[in-house]
């Protein structure tokens, strides 16, 4: 038996205002003038309507459809649910209303799904975990068993960490660069500690991903069908897929047929006697490691590199970083609450991959999903931000 | 292949981004084994080519500057005469064999398609700027657009230098899009050396290039930050900058260098920390190739040709000046900015080479001749 885990992230990051030096040193409230919250609000509405609300009445049909069989796993960032409640309630109690069924599963991240895990000591990255598990409990009454971090960031050292607080999974990218030879189709061990690490099939996942629509692409047009077909052929315990949930209506439209390949997929699926579906909570439970992974240097999920130059890969990205992490030293000494927030929503990743210079093909990607023009425009707007933060601490 | 082209500047004898193009142009054409015949107003320097297959070849006594915007009538009198005999001696002085006919923007279109029938060849016209470029698109001249109009109906193909110029030809002058190819602009590297804390503007001080926009953007910069500003070149509004400088109150910090020469603008592109071009309206803007090239973060006008094939590069409105000073600020202060941005560009301006747009003209002429 081969069990297919889906697993979706669900995000969206705070987008800063328009800042220019100009507005350094004004001495306004930072939450209300470093974000953009009216911009914020629309896209959140759109994406609501295009993606979320159809994708998960979609999802709790073939869940009563297929009376449970079908089942995946989800990870919602604490800026998504603060949107959810501020702007749009009706995803929340969607999201509720799936995971009362049974058939779904939570996974933990950090709250402000940010790049913590890269500062110099794991403390903030630590209360960031736990402000998610509070948020978790406080909406769902539940503890998610299974971690994954900010853009399947993953160390030696994180994993570590994750063990020690009391989880038993965490996710990473299923990249030659840890794996070599060996298939990402199990369930592997972190070298340095006790944990189970699932390994996303990126070929796979990104099949749907990014590659559903492609014309110029071998495998298109992408059928249920079809990808049953890919998926049956696959050797090994367990299929990780795991995919944006903004796939489905946002990055690829309904035009392009993804709501019926995804109603058509469980069906499909179920069809072969040797799949299945799993949450990560039953994939930890049923599969053992079958080796050790050792991953000194940070991975990831992103781009071609699979590694974290996405977001600290020049030289105006790590300045970016160095000024954050000595702004927040001094907040935390402070104590002020209201500005180590809005620090904490400026560690977002999102914004460090805007200010990405990376070559053409990835740059694409990258500026399909920034609201800058340029990297350029992503730096100075952000840096404007954090000399502003840097003063008002002083 | 033997091409008669007939230009009107050439290094040293330049002012504008025209000169650059042909002497960029007909040297790699040159080496395609392509060869030409490069027709010109004849200079007080005797100019001479080192490439067998490209021989430059002055007419007439004429020097005429068609940049400026001529305010007295009696000058302006002289200047279309002048136009009028450099054109009337082309046509008298091209003879030969050739395959075709490539001229330059509207100082050479008379010619150009006189020389067409007479010759009985193709004719290929190139479009740096157009009239209403020139004019800041203020008052266009109806004079020199129904030249500019002309030459383009009866071209048989047209070298544009951007989109945006190639949607003006469409738009204002009523061309067929299919006859036209962009074929944009490109630059022989400066090379670096060590800067010093200037702000630079370089060009001809005319309406179309927005040099008041540059001091504008200057006072707002010294409020918060210590840094010179240098405007190089000279123009028509040379008097009006200097008062607006003084009127403003920066003039202590704002330094107007007059014409430079060759060695001096490379010089100043190279100790320069930040180039701004902040054109109104701007066909393509080599000078931003040329600063880049140079290791020199460039802001750019938004809708300048360059804005649309250059990614490294800041882009702004030229009208918002607390924008262009964000930007000159962020530069000054952010030595990240600065590092990443000439690193990336460094990389990028290799791919623009005369060799690319020999090529693309080469392409053009296998169209048709």
């Amino acid at each position: 038996m081969t069990s297919i885990c889906f697993y979706f992230e669900v995000h969206q990051p705070m987008r800063l205002n328009r800042f220019s030096v100009f507005n350094i040193g004004e001495k306004n409230d930072s939450f209300s003038t470093y974000f953009n919250h009216k911009l914020n609000q629309q896209i959140f509405e759109k994406v609501a309507k295009k993606s979320y609300l159809p994708t998960n009445n979609l999802l709790l049909d073939l869940i009563h459809d297929f009376d449970g069989k079908f089942r995946i796993s989800f990870s919602l960032t604490g800026t998504f649910v603060e949107y959810c409640e501020r702007f749009v309630p009706t995803v929340l109690d969607s999201f509720k209303e799936l995971f009362k069924t049974g058939a779904v599963d939570l996974i933990e991240e950090t709250y402000f799904h940010s790049l913590s895990a890269l500062f110099d000591n794991l403390d903030e990255f630590e209360e960031q975990v736990k402000m998610h598990r509070q948020m978790i409990n406080r909406v769902f009454g539940y503890q998610p068993k299974v971690f994954r971090n900010t853009e399947a960031i993953y160390d030696n050292r994180i994993a570590k960490k994750i063990e020690e607080l009391g989880y038993k999974g965490i996710i990473t990218e299923g990249t030659e660069k840890i794996l070599g030879w060996r298939s990402p189709n199990f369930m592997y061990k972190p070298v340095n500690t006790n944990l189970k690490v699932f390994l996303r099939h990126y070929k796979l996942s990104d099949d749907v991903g990014f590659r559903f629509s492609a014309h110029g692409w071998p495998g298109f047009p992408l059928t249920a069908h079809k990808y049953a077909h890919w998926l049956s052929c696959c050797e090994g315990d367990i299929i990780n897929l795991f995919i944006d949930y903004e796939t489905f209506g946002e990055h690829q439209w309904t035009e392009t047929g993804i709501f019926d390949f995804i109603r058509h997929l469980p069906g499909e699926v179920l069809r072969y006697k040797n799949l299945d579906f799993v949450t990560v909570s039953e994939a930890v439970e049923r599969y053992e490691p079958v080796g050790e992974i050792d991953v000194p240097w940070a991975i990831s999920w992103a781009d071609e590199d699979r590694d974290v130059s996405t977001w600290l890969g020049n030289d105006m990205q790590i300045a970016c970083f160095n000024e954050l992490k000595d702004i927040g030293q001094r907040i935390k000494e402070r104590g002020d609450k209201d500005l180590l927030y809005v620090w904490r929503l400026l560690q977002t990743s999102d914004h460090f991959y805007y200010v990405s210079t990376k070559g053409f093909e990835d740059g694409n990607v990258h500026a399909y999903f920034s609201p800058y023009d340029a990297p350029y425009e992503g730096f100075i707007n952000y840096m404007n931000i954090l000399q502003d933060l840097k003063q008002k601490v002083h | 292949m033997k091409v008669a082209m007939i230009g009107w500047e050439y290094p040293p004898f330049k002012v504008g981004g025209l000169g650059t193009h042909c002497y960029g142009l007909t040297r790699s054409l040159a080496d395609k084994n392509v060869s030409i015949d490069f027709y010109m107003p004849k200079t007080k320097h005797s100019l001479k080519s080192d490439k067998d297959n490209l021989v430059i070849k002055e007419v007439g006594e004429t020097e005429i500057f068609p940049y400026d915007r001529l305010g007295n009538k009696e000058l302006a009198g002289q200047f279309f005469e002048a136009v009028y005999r450099y054109n009337d001696l082309l046509v008298r002085k091209v003879n030969g064999k050739y395959d075709l006919v490539h001229c330059h923007d509207w100082l050479t279109m008379k010619a150009g398609v006189v020389l067409k029938e007479k010759l009985d060849a193709p004719l290929v016209l190139t479009v740096h700027s157009t009239e209403y470029d020139r004019s800041g698109w203020l008052y266009p001249n109806d004079w020199f657009i129904s030249i500019e109009k002309e030459g383009m109906e009866k071209a048989d193909k047209i070298i544009a230098v951007s989109h945006f110029t190639k949607r003006v030809i469409v738009e204002k002058y009523g061309i067929n899009p299919d006859k036209i190819t962009v074929v944009h602009n490109a630059v022989y590297p400066i090379g670096e050396s060590e800067k010093k804390k200037i702000v630079l503007f370089l060009g001809r001080l005319t309406i179309q290039k927005g040099p008041e926009f540059f001091l504008k953007a200057a006072k707002k910069v010294l409020k918060h930050e210590d840094t010179r500003f240098v405007v190089a070149g000279v123009g028509d509004m040379l008097p009006d900058l200097i008062s607006q400088a003084i009127n403003l109150g920066i003039s202590n910090r704002v330094i107007f260098t007059g014409k430079l020469t060759e060695e001096e603008v490379k010089h100043i592109y190279k100790i320069s920390s930040i180039y701004v071009m902040p054109s109104v309206s701007e066909p393509f803007g080599i000078t931003a190739l040329e600063a880049i090239s140079a290791g020199t973060p460039t802001i750019v006008s938004k809708t300048a040709g360059v804005s649309e094939v250059f990614r490294n590069c800041l882009k702004v409105d030229f009208w918002d000046t607390d924008e262009m000073a964000n930007k000159i600020i962020a530069l000054l202060r952010y030595d990240a900015l600065r590092k990443t941005m000439s690193e990336q560009s460094k990389q990028e301006i290799e791919l623009f080479t005369w060799d690319r747009v020999a090529e693309k003209t080469v392409d053009v002429y296998r169209g048709i001749a």
